[in-house]
C-alpha cells in the first residue's frame, strides 16, 4: 500500500493504482476522456492533467501516472483549469460540433467537458474534418468527423475483443481511426467500440433518431440468449425496447456484450409475435380465447392420461417458470419431462455429477482472467459464449495465460498470442482428453490424493498413450505431453467446455473426460481454478438445477420422440423450443410430431414446430418477464420486465399456473418472489438467498469456488473415427444463438441464412467460391447451401451452423460428432 | 467478417511466392513487421494488398495494424508504381521558379498528378519537398537522374525522352 495526499486528503491505496484511481477512491473526480476502466492506460487526451508537488514544472496525466509514497497531488488550480480548457479548445478545432443531430447528445463526454469547463469560444481556428460517414453495415455507424482520437475503440477491439478492426492511420492532421484499407466496418459487430466511444463517432444504427438518451427508461435484466448471463440494460420508450444501454456497473460482463445481446433485441418488438392463443379447427389454426385454448389443452392432457403425455421444454424459461412446469407435469401425472433433444447436458448431469457429485461449473468467469493456463475444449467456445470468450482474451493478452485448444477447427481463440491448437480429426476430442490424462498419470504429474477410481482409469487408458492418441487424432504426441506438463505446473487453471443442441455426440463421455482431467490437475475446489461446463441457453443451468429432466420412470427427449413416433405417446407439450429446427435428426422429430394425436406448442413465434400444433399458446420473451436465470457459472440473476406483453400473450409461468388449475391443481403461491422461496425448499442451493436478496452481481450458488462432493475418476470410452473424404460439423455461429436470433434484425444483418464453410485448400480443390451454391449429401439426405470460404477449417472438414429453419441442417445431422458427406456443385 | 477479406486474397492475381519466402525468413522473429514490409516493397515495387493479408495471417497481427503502419510512413506505397518515378520538387525555391508549371506539364502529357501512376505502369509522379538542388530550380528527378533549370519546353523534352524509352 502507498500513502499519498490528494487535494489535502490523506489516502492509502494499492501500489498499482494510478493517481486517477486513487483520487476516485477518495471521492475526487478528475475529468478524463481517453481513460476507460477496462482498458490499459493510454494517456492520449491530456484532459486529466494534475499537479504533483514532487514533479514540478509540468502537469502530470493522472490516468497513466502510478502513485508513489508521499505524493502530494492537486487536481484543481487556475493553471490546471487553463490547460484543460486549452486541451478542449484544441479538440474542438477540427470537430464538427453537430450536437443537434448527434445521437450522443446528452451523454457525450466532449459535450459534458466543454460545458463543465465553460469553453464558450475557441482561440484557435482550423480546418474542420470533412470525412465520409461509414454506413456500409446496418448496425454500426462511424462518423469520424466527431472523433477525438482517444483510441478507446482501437483499444477495446484489440484488448478485449481481440478482433482488431481499427488502427490509427496517417499522421499529423490527417490522423484518423480507420479499418484496414479504410473500408466499411466488417467485423464481429459486438458493439464494444460503440459502448466505448466517448463521443458520437461510433453509434448504433438501429437506434438512430429513436429517442434522446434521457427519454429512455432503463431496465436492468439478463440477456435472453446464452448461458453467459450478461446484464443487459433495456432502453425503453413507449413500451418498446429501442436499444441496449451500456452498463458496466452490475453483472458479470463488465459492460461487454456480443452481437446477440447488443443488437439482437428487436425480435421482442416483432410484428410476428404470437398475440393470441390458436386452436386448430378444420385443419386450420384459428384465434381462440384463453379459456377455450386452456380447456382444450387440459382436455387433451387428460385424454392422454399421464404417461401418454410428454413435455419438452426449452432452456430460456425463468427458474420460477421451470418450477411451475415441473409442478404442472406432476399435476398432469407424467414423468416424461426433458429440456434438450440431444440430451447434451449429460456431460454435466452424468459426467461431472458422477465425478464430483455436483452438476455445475466449479468456478466463476471473472476468476478465469487470472488463470495461468486455460484449456478450451472445442473451438466453438467463443461462438457459444462470446463474452466469457472475452475474459479468455484478456487472460491471454493481458496476463499472458497459456491457452491450449482441443479442437477440430481453428476458431478465434487460435489467433490469440501463444495459443496452441491441438487440432484433431473431427469427433476426436475425447481421445485427446484421454491422452492428456494418460500423460499426467504416466509422468507422475497427477494429483491423486483423495481420488477414487485411479486404477480403473489407468486400465481404461491402456490404449491411450500419447503415441497411440497421436496416430488416431492427428495431434502430435509431443504436443500432448507438453500441454499436460504445462497444465500440471500451473497454479490456477481452467478447463472450458460448452454444450448445446448441436453438440450432442459423446456429451456424457466428454463431461467425464473433462472432469477426469480436472481432477488429475487438482482443479475442482482449488482457489482460482475451475472446470466450466457451459450451457448454450440463458437458463441452461437453471434447467438442470430445477431438474427439468426425466422424472422417476419417465422418458427423456429422445425416448419421447421415439415413443411418439411409435404411437406410444399420444400428447406432446413443447415449450419454448423450435424442436423441428434445433433438435438433431429432423426426420425423427417430424415423425413424432406428425404421429402424436395432440400437440401443444407454447412459444413467442409461430415456429415450424408451432405450425404443426393443435393448440398454440402465445408466451412471453425475456424482456417481459420477472424472475431469475442461472447462468453457466451458477450465478442466479434477476430478470426484470421492461415492456408489457404483446396482445393477449401470457408469461410461460402464468400459462403453467393456469393449466395446473385447469387440471385440478391448486397453487398456494403466486409471484416470482414466493415461487423462488418455494424453489429453495426443494433445491437447497437456492435456499441460501431470497429473491429480493439477489444483488447487482447476482448470487452464485455454492460460492465462487464450488467444493466437489467427491473426486471420482471414471473411464470414458474412446470415440470412433468418422470416415469419408469430407466430414461435416455443425454448431453455433458467433452471430446467432439457438433459433430465436434468426428473428432478430441484428444477427440477421450479418448472417441471414445458413451456409456451409470450406477451408481454403478444399475450396480451391473443389473450385468452390464464396457464395456458390453447393450440394452436400450425407446420411441419405442432400442439402443445397451457400458456400463460404475461410481459413478456419482443416482439409476435409466442413462446417454448417444449425440455427436456420429453412436450411434443415438437422435433416443431415442426427446427433453425431461429424457426418461423412460428399460435395458437388 | 475476416472471411470476406480473406477471399480477396484469391481474387487479385498476385504471385504470393515472393511474400511467402520473405515471411518464411522473418516469421519467428518478434517485431519483424517493418523489415517484412520493406522487403515486400523491395520485391513487388509496392505493397500489394494480398501480401498485407498474408503478412497479417502469418505474423498474426491485425490487417488494420499493418495498414496503420503503411499509412504512417511515407516510404510505403500501396499502389503499383511506374517504372519511372518522376519526383517534382515543390520546395520553396522551385515553387518560386515555376514548379507548378512543371507539374502541370506532366499532368497534361502523362495524365498523372501527385502520387498517381499511368495505366501502363510506366510513370509515377510524386510532388516532393526540397531535394537539395535549389541552385538549379525548378528541378525534377526521374529515378536517379536529376534535371534542373526546367522550362515547359525542357520538361517536354525530358518526357519525350522517357516516353521513347522502354
Ligand atoms: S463491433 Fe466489436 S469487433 Fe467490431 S470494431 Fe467494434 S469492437 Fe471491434
Ligand atoms: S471513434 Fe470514438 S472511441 Fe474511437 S478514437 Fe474516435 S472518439 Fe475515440
Ligand atoms: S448472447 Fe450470451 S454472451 Fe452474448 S450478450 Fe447475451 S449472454 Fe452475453
Ligand atoms: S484521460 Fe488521461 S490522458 Fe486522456
Ligand atoms: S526547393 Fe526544389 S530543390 Fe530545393
Amino acid at each position: 500500500m502507498v500513502n499519498l495526499t490528494i487535494d489535502g486528503k490523506q489516502i492509502t491505496v494499492s501500489r498499482t493504482a494510478t493517481i486517477y484511481e486513487a483520487a476516485l477512491e477518495a471521492g475526487i473526480n478528475i475529468p478524463v476522456l481517453c481513460y476507460a476502466k477496462k482498458l490499459l492506460p493510454f494517456g492520449a487526451c491530456r484532459v486529466c492533467l494534475v499537479q504533483v508537488e514532487q514533479m514540478k514544472g509540468r502537469l502530470i496525466p493522472a490516468c497513466t501516472t502510478p502513485v508513489s509514497e508521499g505524493m502530494v497531488v492537486t487536481t484543481m488550480s487556475d493553471e490546471i483549469l487553463k490547460v484543460r480548457k486549452t486541451v478542449l479548445e484544441f479538440l474542438l478545432v477540427n470537430h464538427v460540433i453537430d450536437c443537434p443531430v448527434c445521437d450522443k447528445g446528452g451523454e457525450c463526454d466532449l459535450q459534458e467537458l466543454t460545458y463543465d469547463h465553460e469553453v464558450v469560444c475557441n482561440r484557435f481556428q482550423g480546418e474542420k474534418f470533412n470525412l465520409e460517414t461509414d454506413e456500409v453495415n446496418p448496425l454500426i455507424e462511424r462518423n469520424m468527423n466527431r472523433c477525438v482520437l482517444c483510441g478507446r475503440c482501437v483499444r477495446v477491439c484489440d484488448e478485449v475483443v481481440a478482433y482488431g478492426s481499427y488502427s490509427f492511420i496517417n499522421r499529423g492532421f490527417e490522423t484518423k481511426i480507420a479499418t484496414a484499407y479504410d473500408r466499411g466496418l466488417n467485423c464481429e459487430f459486438c458493439g464494444q467500440c460503440v459502448s466505448m466511444c466517448p463521443v458520437g463517432a461510433i453509434l448504433p444504427r438501429p437506434f438512430k433518431f429513436k429517442a434522446r438518451p434521457w427519454q429512455l427508461k432503463e431496465v436492468d435484466t439478463v440477456c435472453g440468449y446464452c448461458g453467459n448471463g450478461c446484464t443487459v440494460t433495456l432502453g425503453v420508450l413507449n413500451n418498446k425496447v429501442e436499444t441496449i444501454r451500456f452498463n458496466d456497473k452490475i453483472g458479470v460482463n463488465d459492460g461487454n456484450l456480443c452481437i446477440r445481446g447488443r443488437f439482437g433485441y428487436s425480435y421482442v418488438n416483432s410484428e410476428e409475435r404470437l398475440t393470441a392463443p390458436l386452436v386448430r379447427k378444420n385443419g386450420e389454426l384459428v384465434a381462440a380465447t384463453w379459456d377455450e385454448a386452456l380447456q382444450a389443452v387440459a382436455d387433451g392432457f387428460k385424454q392422454a392420461g399421464g404417461a401418454g403425455l410428454g413435455i419438452l421444454s426449452g432452456a430460456r424459461l425463468t427458474n420460477e417458470e421451470l418450477f411451475l412446469l415441473k409442478n404442472l407435469a406432476k399435476q398432469a401425472g407424467t414423468a416424461n419431462l426433458d429440456h434438450s433433444g440431444g440430451e447434451c447436458y449429460k456431460g454435466l448431469t452424468e459426467g461431472v455429477a458422477g465425478a464430483l457429485g455436483v452438476a455445475a461449473s466449479t468456478g466463476t468467469f471473472p476468476q478465469v482472467e487470472e488463470c495461468e493456463a486455460i484449456l478450451a475444449i472445442r473451438s466453438d467456445f467463443y461462438e457459444t459464449h462470446p463474452v466469457f470468450g472475452m475474459v479468455v482474451n484478456q487472460a491471454v493478452k493481458r496476463n499472458e495465460a497459456q491457452l491450449a485448444i482441443v479442437a477440430d477447427k481453428r476458431g478465434k481463440f487460435a489467433k490469440l498470442p501463444g495459443a496452441k491448437t491441438l487440432l484433431h480429426r473431427p469427433g476426436q476430442e475425447l481421445e485427446v482428453l484421454n491422452g492428456l490424462a494418460r500423460v499426467l498419470l504416466d509422468e507422475g504429474l497427477a494429483r491423486t490424493e483423495g481420488v477414487e477410481g485411479l486404477d480403473e482409469l489407468r486400465q481404461a487408458l491402456a490404449d491411450f498413450s500419447a503415441e497411440q492418441v497421436a496416430t488416431r487424432t492427428g495431434v502430435a504426441a509431443e504436443a500432448l505431453r507438453e500441454t499436460a506438463r504445462q497444465f500440471a505446473a500451473a497454479k490456477k487453471s481452467a478447463i472450458l467446455l460448452a454444450y448445446g443442441l448441436p453438440y450432442t455426440a459423446y456429451s456424457r463421455e466428454l463431461g467425464i473426460a473433462a472432469a477426469n482431467l480436472a481432477i488429475l490437475l487438482g482443479i475442482p475446489g482449488r482457489d482460482g481454478s475451475g472446470l466450466y461446463l457451459c450451457g448454450e441457453k440463458a437458463n441452461s443451468q437453471g434447467v438442470i438445477d430445477l431438474g427439468i429432466m426425466p422424472q422417476a420412470g419417465g422418458l427423456g427427449a429422445q425416448a419421447m420422440l421415439e415413443a411418439a413416433a411409435n404411437g406410444k405417446l399420444s400428447a406432446l407439450y413443447v415449450v419454448g423450443e423450435d424442436v423441428l429446427t434445433s433438435y438433431p435428426d429432423r426426420g425423427k422429430v417430424e415423425k413424432a410430431l406428425d404421429k402424436v394425436s395432440f400437440l401443444v406448442v407454447q412459444d413467442i413465434f409461430l415456429s415450424p414446430t408451432a405450425a404443426k400444433a393443435h393448440v398454440v399458446l402465445p408466451a412471453a420473451s425475456f424482456a417481459e418477464k420477472d424472475g431469475t436465470f442461472t447462468n453457466a457459472e451458477r450465478r442466479i440473476q434477476r430478470v426484470r420486465p421492461g415492456i408489457p406483453l404483446p396482445g393477449q400473450a401470457k408469461t410461460d409461468g402464468a400459462i403453467f399456473a393456469a393449466l395446473t388449475e385447469k387440471l385440478g391443481g391448486n397453487l398456494a403461491f403466486t409471484g416470482a418472489e414466493a415461487i423462488f422461496a418455494e424453489i429453495g425448499r426443494q433445491v437447497p442451493a437456492y435456499a441460501a438467498v431470497t429473491f429480493n436478496g439477489i444483488g447487482p452481481q447476482g448470487f452464485v450458488w455454492g460460492g465462487e469456488i464450488l467444493a466437489p462432493a467427491r473426486r471420482r475418476l471414471q473411464p470414458a470410452g474412446g470415440a470412433t473415427a468418422v470416415d469419408g473424404a469430407f466430414q461435416l460439423l455443425t454448431g453455433s455461429a458467433l452471430y446467432h444463438s439457438g433459433t430465436v436470433s434468426t428473428r432478430a434484425k441484428g444477427p440477421l444483418a450479418v448472417i441471414n441464412e445458413a451456409y456451409v464453410e470450406f477451408g481454403r485448400d478444399d475450396a480451391k480443390a473443389l473450385d468452390v467460391k464464396d457464395g456458390d451454391q453447393v450440394k452436400i449429401s450425407g446420411n441419405g439426405v442432400e442439402l443445397c447451401l451457400k458456400a463460404k470460404v475461410g481459413n478456419r477449417l482443416p482439409k476435409g472438414v466442413l462446417f454448417a451452423p444449425y440455427h436456420f429453419a429453412a436450411a434443415g441442417i438437422n435433416r443431415l445431422y442426427k446427433g453425431e460428432a461429424a457426418v461423412a458427406v460428399t460435395v458437388s456443385k | 467478417m475476416s472471411e470476406a477479406v480473406e477471399t480477396k486474397v484469391e481474387e487479385k492475381e498476385i504471385d504470393l511466392a515472393g511474400a511467402n519466402e520473405i515471411l518464411d525468413h522473418y516469421e519467428d522473429m518478434p517485431g519483424a513487421l517493418m523489415p517484412v514490409l520493406q522487403a515486400i516493397q523491395e520485391h513487388y515495387g509496392y505493397i500489394p494488398e494480398p501480401t498485407v493479408h498474408l503478412a497479417a495471417e502469418r505474423l498474426n497481427v491485425y490487417t488494420s495494424q499493418i495498414f496503420g503502419v503503411l499509412t504512417f510512413y511515407a516510404q510505403f506505397h500501396l499502389e503499383p508504381r511506374g517504372k519511372y518515378i518522376i519526383r517534382v520538387c515543390k520546395g520553396t525555391a522551385c515553387h518560386v521558379r515555376g514548379a507548378n508549371r512543371i507539374g502541370d506539364t506532366i499532368k497534361e502529357r502523362l495524365g498523372v498528378g501527385h502520387a498517381e501512376t499511368t495505366e501502363d505502369l510506366k510513370f509515377t509522379a510524386e510532388y516532393v519537398a526540397c531535394i537539395g538542388a535549389c541552385g538549379m530550380a525548378p528541378v525534377i528527378m526521374v529515378n536517379d537522374a536529376t534535371y534542373g533549370s526546367l522550362t515547359v519546353q525542357k520538361m517536354n523534352e525530358v518526357i519525350d525522352k522517357y516516353v521513347s524509352m522502354d
